[in-house]
């Protein structure tokens, strides 16, 4: 079947966007034949020129302008290349595609995307919340909007302690002084409310999937990161099977009926096997394409869910290593000239 | 124990925690014992079969096998 996927996040540069791991899992499915169209918000997102990947590229407004230009401009794009599915997979487009999921489908672009409810379950003042109802546990945190209320918490806490906002930047505070400097720089930035939560010690463990939205998983994959950049992000990985962690997955997607891809981020304390819930995303992780590459073929699940095909969830072994490495190429500057003055590349 | 039984290890001394992601290497006596351990064996049979397999005195072997149990409690494997 013939699907032409539209797939952002196509920035596969240090710090990588989730886009190119996704399209490759789509072309690497032997039975859907997908045409990539990348989106980009940048006219020098590598993913624009990686024509063996993407088959064709176009810049589209940022999301958080006028939804009207947004919406006319993949209107313009289904025109131009048959777009019926898109894969949105940055944090600052999913608010919008959440909205118009509705008005898209409508235009003929599907997408697989949680509820505004369910996407609301990812901010850290439900981070308890969500941890309890899948069985496992959350850092004891407390949400605060003042100075008042921060140093009640931090005395509850104690140090040192987390100091975050409620979807972005966190960081580690040794004393009252050094949290209230934080708490300041975060609300200037993200605003408020501000969580206070305590640190917790183990092993970073994390599992990607995505749930059908009937409360049906379509595949998951639990890794350990084993080396990352000066950013945080892996650069090598291993899979694990810790069942704890893939019981808190399967718990989220039935309890919830989620939809749609997610990665949870935990921390599990080996020593008092306690598996710390510290953040779920609601979207592919950038290292997505390390469960296709054990089997597990989440991108192309979704897409075959949405377009009704059969979805065959597969397992996986733990002990298979992921390794990101860094790789170079040459275009003409005709192509960086079309993206320049026409916004596309075909 | 059930850590122990479900760790992978290959012939070469390659140990790996499916739960966990962790590895390590182990030398030849460390992979006979790891083995006779996940066979269900206890310290004494072990160090028993260790003195007699590597040609030590059997005091020496409980030694080591004693040691190397330790060791893998503080990597939570027993």
């Amino acid at each position: 079947m013939d699907v032409v996927v539209g797939i952002t996040g196509i920035n596969a540069i240090d710090n990588p966007g989730p886009g190119i791991g996704i399209a490759k899992s789509l072309k690497e499915d032997p039975e859907l034949s997908v045409q990539i169209v990348g989106l980009a918000y940048d006219a020098m997102e590598p993913g624009i020129y990686m024509d063996w990947i993407v088959d064709s590229a176009f810049l589209l407004p940022y999301p958080s302008g006028d939804y009207r230009a947004y919406l006319e401009r993949l209107r313009y794009i289904r025109a131009q290349t048959g777009l019926n599915f898109l894969f949105p997979v940055l944090d600052a487009e999913l608010p919008l595609y959440i909205k118009y999921q509705k008005e898209l489908e409508a235009e003929g672009i599907r997408t697989f995307l949680p509820s505004l409810e369910q996407y609301k379950l990812r901010g850290k003042d439900r981070l308890e919340e969500v941890a309890q109802t899948i069985g496992i546990t959350a850092p004891r945190s407390a949400v605060v909007t003042s100075y008042e209320e921060l140093a009640r918490a931090a005395e509850d806490i104690g140090f040192p302690l987390m100091v975050k906002g409620v979807f972005y930047k966190a960081y580690k505070a040794f004393s009252l002084p050094e949290a209230a400097s934080y708490y300041s720089k975060i609300a200037a930035e993200w605003g408020y409310p501000i969580i206070v939560q305590q640190v917790v010690t183990g092993e970073e463990m994390n599992v990607v999937a995505a749930g059908d939205g009937n409360g049906n998983a379509l595949g998951m994959v639990g890794i350990k990161k084993t080396w990352i950049t000066e950013l945080g992000k892996i650069w090598t990985g291993v899979t694990i099977k810790n069942d704890r962690l893939l019981a808190a997955a399967q718990a989220f997607i039935e309890r919830y009926r989620w939809k749609g891809a997610f990665e949870l981020e935990c921390i599990v304390d080996l020593e008092s096997d306690t598996v710390y819930l510290i953040e779920i995303n609601p979207r592919f992780p950038a290292w997505s394409y390390f469960a296709t590459g054990v089997g597990v073929n989440i991108a192309a699940n979704i897409v075959r869910s949405a377009l009704g095909l059969p979805v065959t969830v597969a397992d996986y072994e733990p002990g298979k290593l992921y390794i990101r490495f860094t790789d170079d190429f040459v275009v003409d500057m005709d192509v960086f000239q079309k993206m320049m003055l026409r916004g596309e590349r075909r | 124990m059930d850590s122990l039984r479900q760790l992978a290890i290959n012939e070469e001394g390659f140990v790996f925690n499916p739960a966990t992601g962790e590895s390590w290497t182990v030398n030849s006596t460390g992979l006979y014992i790891l083995k006779l351990l996940k066979e269900g064996k206890d310290e004494d049979a072990i160090a028993r079969q260790v003195a007699t397999e590597f040609d030590v005195d059997l005091e020496t072997a409980q030694r080591d096998v004693v040691d190397f149990i330790e060791k893998l409690r503080s990597y939570r494997l027993l």
